[in-house]
């Protein structure tokens, strides 16, 4: 098997999903060309005829995200008529698991160098829209309803780890929020996120910021804020992350490939892991994930100096650190805040982790690092990463 | 669309679905068109070559028995012919020469589940949760061989289970896994592949159950009349087919059923179950009187009182609302007792739930609820100034009552919602309206009854509202006959004999004497003809076991019964006068779901007119 790299990653801005969003008049498939043809833009040494394969992730693949999404955004991105790609979904570790499958290919030998990312426009497709959920879920008893919901899924996460609050809840939010106004102030969005310039209702804009961010939040701004998925619950509009529209790409190359371009990889990909648990508590996946992946591999919690999680709910993050032992305060984790402030557009999620990832443990010098989600229907993902 | 028999051949099976066309909403039944149907398949089947077949049910259902809008107003004739019909196809199908099985996918009562039995072979999904065969809590008996055919099968205590004491037992039905253990079906398959799996069994050759051994069936038969009280004539018209099965062959059964559902269908007993069944199942669902307007989304709801009965109600309301909730006593001690009551419920179900009860001796947290329900002592002024209140508190609250017989419009409440104690058995809730009272106020009383799960009636206010009024009526009569020399035993004869769940005095302990004399003095006062006083009453109100004679003009139990079923048409005709209801239907709903009365009276209604009593409305007001 050969060693396989993550070279570079780009993501558009995260936008609001919905008629007030900036993204609301732009194509999907738009975004992810956007964020494809920055990615290789940056990376001249990578020859475009080089790419194996363009595996690009959405979880609604209809519409403008129906395409055999790889395939369609090569073309449109201006790719060669002789890059293939294709489509994956596993709802929110969509990019996680292009970049793996990616990897798979890369490690067999199939390709030397991988796009990998994903796009999710939430405005143009609500969670479920176009869904229908088999009646046998309910009939034969196989979940829970609440499954299907995911706000309801973090509901019923505060219920089984009833020692986490709302409160608790509502303080990490802000910590998110802190932190990711302090990372737009120094390099990582500067590095990570690609400005792309969209008709709105006001004409032409330019989409360069996350419309989530909210550096003034504080607890009692919060505290009161409706809930919307169980009258008397705890998960908040504050305390999670909204819905969303943005597009991820990354690149990723074999050991020879590296060499032979000479490029100048910021991760080695150590291994990962995907966990399945009860759907009506999905957010727990990455528990389990978590440890199989750190065992695969003879390693424990403490080698690992970063960590990049996704953040839905601040509960589901909570409920990681309670399982693992991590403090929510701790420094390795989410230190430019996650998705409570830059949003959380399901597919394409992965790649923004690891882009961060890789900044950050460039900028503490740090050896491992873990990015993790939490997956719809009860699922988990892991994947561990040495800086190259 | 009719019920259609749809074959299909699948290599050499004969593959036969039940399927009416429409959804599981609208499950397969067996009227004329249906049979004509099976028929016309059995003829096909005959005339090929098969080795062997399959008949299953259209997604979710299998069949739920025959066509019950055909039943109205059928002769004996029409009553025998269909009953024949249904043998004579069903035997067709029985003596196919080769192997049938009975693809059990979904609900399959009464003749839905006689069809299956006249197969080989049965399946069952795991899922299923409705096998069972009603007819007995229709005033009817399985008529289409489920009599003889069930306790060859089962043994006749199985047999006695299924067709009389399930149906009693407010039609409790069977799940697969219980019908496996009765021996029904021969095979529990899960549903993922069911049909494929179901094919499979059968191709694997799987043996015939034996016959039951039925000699303890006069043994069984025996305790069970010793169980069976009452004027209901289908419970002992079903034993007595069962206790035929050893005795005949299957054509002089079969021929026994027919003459007993030409007896039977016809009769005021049946239509009257038949009548139930439409209140009940159709009718009040369609919410009559409901207006058409939106309910109002509640998302927070207060008790005021946290008593048994407001205790029982914040439980019901926690429990299918889940929404936060305030319960509110003068006490804390009181309120301390509750939350600990409610808590400990949700505790076991959803320890969620038991986060969001709070409870308050002020009205801290009524302010923002959207709905709250009084359920404080039976005193109009202390009502009063609760709502004077809850107005001033939470004006955008609707304000509702749980009176059992005080005025909705007197007290300020908007809306009157009346349940039934024991509030998790009694599924009635009168839903009061008074001449103010918003459509939107309506609206939400009935939708807030249905997410309940308690079925709403809407009665006009007026003291006592249906179910406490008429059973209050009855409660008089009684009354002036213990004072006028008859015995107690005698009261509960002539109540009893009628056919209610319930002897009165046994009623009258569940109820509390105190509660009930309080109703009559309400009642008295409104109307203080028909409601007189009872010094009896009062006495057990007060403890005391005494009944206080007032004259000796003893009855007999049949002159009591008389006298009961006169008062109680002429109270509906004054419930009619006044417009509390509009039709007597509504009274019948009322006393079927509130007081548990039998189907086979019809409520009450009909049976007062099969008995001579006119409810012809007498008088305009």
């Amino acid at each position: 098997m050969r060693e396989v790299y993550f070279v570079d990653g780009v993501r558009t801005a995260f936008g609001k999903a919905g008629p007030k969003g900036l993204f609301w008049r732009t194509r999907a498939d738009d975004m992810a060309v956007k964020a494809v043809r920055e990615l290789v833009r940056r990376n001249p040494e990578i020859p475009v005829e080089r790419i194996g394969d363009v595996i690009m992730a959405a979880t609604a693949q209809v519409g403008d995200q129906g395409l055999t999404l790889g395939r369609d955004v090569g073309l449109l991105a201006g790719l060669p008529e002789t890059v293939p790609g294709f489509a994956v979904d596993r709802m929110c570790a969509g990019a996680l698991t292009a970049v793996t499958a990616g990897a798979g290919e890369i490690a067999w030998g199939a390709a030397d160098v991988v796009l990998a990312g994903g796009v999710e426009h939430m405005g143009h497709h609500p969670m479920g829209e176009d869904v229908d959920f088999n009646p046998r879920f309910i009939t034969e008893r196989i979940v829970d309803e609440s499954a299907a919901t995911m706000g309801a899924t973090a509901e019923n996460l505060h219920d089984r780890f009833a020692e986490i609050t709302k409160d608790d809840a509502d303080a990490f939010a802000v910590r998110s929020q802190q932190r990711a106004a302090a990372a737009w102030e120094n390099g990582v969005m500067r590095e990570t996120v690609v400005p792309m310039s969209v008709f709105t209702e006001d004409g032409w804009a330019l989409a360069a910021r996350d419309e989530f961010l909210r550096p003034d939040t504080t607890l009692e701004g919060i505290a009161d804020l409706r809930t919307p998925f169980r009258a008397g619950g705890r998960v908040t509009a504050g305390n999670s992350a909204g819905l969303t529209d943005g597009a991820t790409a990354a690149f990723l190359a074999s050991g020879e490939a590296v060499e032979e371009l000479g490029l100048e990889p910021r991760l080695r990909l150590v291994g990962f892991a995907y966990a399945g648990v009860e759907p009506e508590l999905m957010g727990i996946g990455p528990v389990p994930a978590t440890q199989r992946v750190l065992e695969r591999h003879g390693l424990t919690l403490d080698d690992v100096g970063l960590f990049e999680l996704n953040e839905p709910f601040a509960v589901q993050v909570l409920t990681w650190c309670r399982e693992l032992g991590v403090d929510p305060d701790d420094e390795r984790l989410n230190p430019y805040g996650g998705a409570i402030a830059c949003g959380h557009p399901l597919a394409a999620t992965g790649v923004r982790l690891i882009a961060q990832l890789a900044y950050g443990m460039r900028e503490r010098d740090v050896r491992y690092g873990l990015t993790a989600l939490c997956i719809g229907m009860g699922m988990g993902a892991a994947v561990l990463w040495e800086r190259a | 669309m009719s019920t259609e028999f749809k074959l299909r051949r699948v290599g050499d099976l004969a593959l036969v679905t039940i399927d009416n066309g429409e959804d599981w909403t609208k499950p397969s039944t067996f009227g004329r068109e249906a049979l004509e149907s099976l028929e016309r398949t059995l003829d096909e089947v005959e005339s090929q070559e098969w080795a062997g077949l399959v008949l299953t049910g259209k997604p979710y259902v299998f069949a739920v028995g025959a066509d019950i809008d055909a039943f109205p107003n059928v002769t004996p004739d029409l009553a025998r012919a269909g009953s024949r019909a249904g043998h004579e196809l069903f035997l067709r199908l029985r003596v196919l020469p080769f192997p049938t099985l009975a693809a059990i996918n979904g609900a399959a009562l009464g003749g839905g589940l006689e069809i299956a039995l006249h197969c080989d072979h049965r399946a069952i999904a795991r899922s299923v949760r409705h096998v069972g065969t009603p007819e007995v809590f229709l005033g009817l008996f399985p008529a289409w061989g489920g009599t003889q055919l069930l306790p060859r099968l089962i043994g006749a205590a199985s047999a006695v289970k299924v067709v009389v004491s399930n149906p009693l037992r407010q039609n409790r039905m069977l799940d697969a896994q219980k019908a496996l253990e009765l021996g029904i079906v021969d095979v529990v398959l899960e549903d993922v592949e069911f049909l494929d799996d179901s094919i499979a069994y059968l191709r694997s050759g799987p043996t015939r159950r034996e016959e039951a051994d039925l000699s303890d069936t006069d043994e069984v038969l025996r305790r069970a009349r010793d169980e069976l009280m009452g004027p209901a004539r289908s419970p002992q018209v079903a034993l007595d087919l069962i206790e035929g099965a050893p005795t005949w062959s299957l054509a002089d059964g079969y021929r026994a059923e027919e003459d007993a559902i030409a007896g039977l269908l016809p009769e005021p007993q049946a239509q009257n179950s038949i009548y139930s069944f439409n209140l009940v199942e159709r009718r009040q669902k369609k919410g009559v009187g409901v207006p058409d307007a939106k309910p109002r989304r509640i998302e927070k709801v207060g008790i005021v009182g946290a008593g048994l009965m407001a205790t029982q109600l914040a439980t019901l309301f926690l429990k299918r609302l889940e929404v936060p909730l305030v319960i509110r006593d003068l006490s804390q001690e009181i309120v301390d007792r509750s939350l600990v009551e409610i808590r400990g419920e949700m505790q076991a179900r959803k320890p969620f739930l038991a986060t969001i009860v709070s409870g308050t001796t002020g009205w801290d947290g009524f302010e923002d609820c959207d709905l709250v329900l009084e359920a404080v002592v039976e005193e109009l002024g202390v009502k009063q100034e609760v709502f004077a209140t809850l107005r001033e508190l939470a004006p955008n609250a609707i304000l509702a009552s749980n009176t059992s017989s005080l005025s909705l419009a007197e007290m300020g409440a908007d809306v009157g919602l009346h349940f039934f104690n024991p509030v998790a058995v009694l599924p009635l809730v009168e839903i009061v309206r008074h001449d103010e009272t918003s459509d939107e106020a309506l609206a939400t009383a009935w939708d807030v009854c249905k997410k309940l799960r308690k079925r709403g009636v809407v009665v006009h206010d007026a003291p006592g509202f249906v179910v406490n009024r008429v059973l209050t009526r009855m409660t008089s009569v009684l009354m002036d006959s213990l004072e006028h020399g008859n015995t107690v035993a005698e009261t509960d004869e002539a109540i009893v004999s009628l056919g209610m769940p319930m002897a009165p005095s046994v009623l009258l302990q569940l109820v509390g004497p105190r509660v009930a004399n309080h109703v009559l003095e309400t009642m008295h006062e409104a109307y203080p003809d028909r409601f007189p006083l009872s010094p009896t009453l009062a006495n057990y109100a007060d403890g005391k076991d005494e009944i206080v004679i007032a004259g000796d003009r003893h009855r007999t139990v049949d002159e009591i019964q008389e006298a009961v079923l006169e008062a109680l048409a002429d109270e509906i005709r004054h419930l009619l006068d006044e417009g509390v209801v509009r039709e007597a239907a509504d009274v019948d709903t009322c006393l079927l779901l509130g007081a548990g009365w039998p189907f086979f009276l019809g409520g009450i209604t009909p049976h007062l007119e099969q008995r001579g009593y006119s409810l012809a409305q007498t008088s305009v007001r």
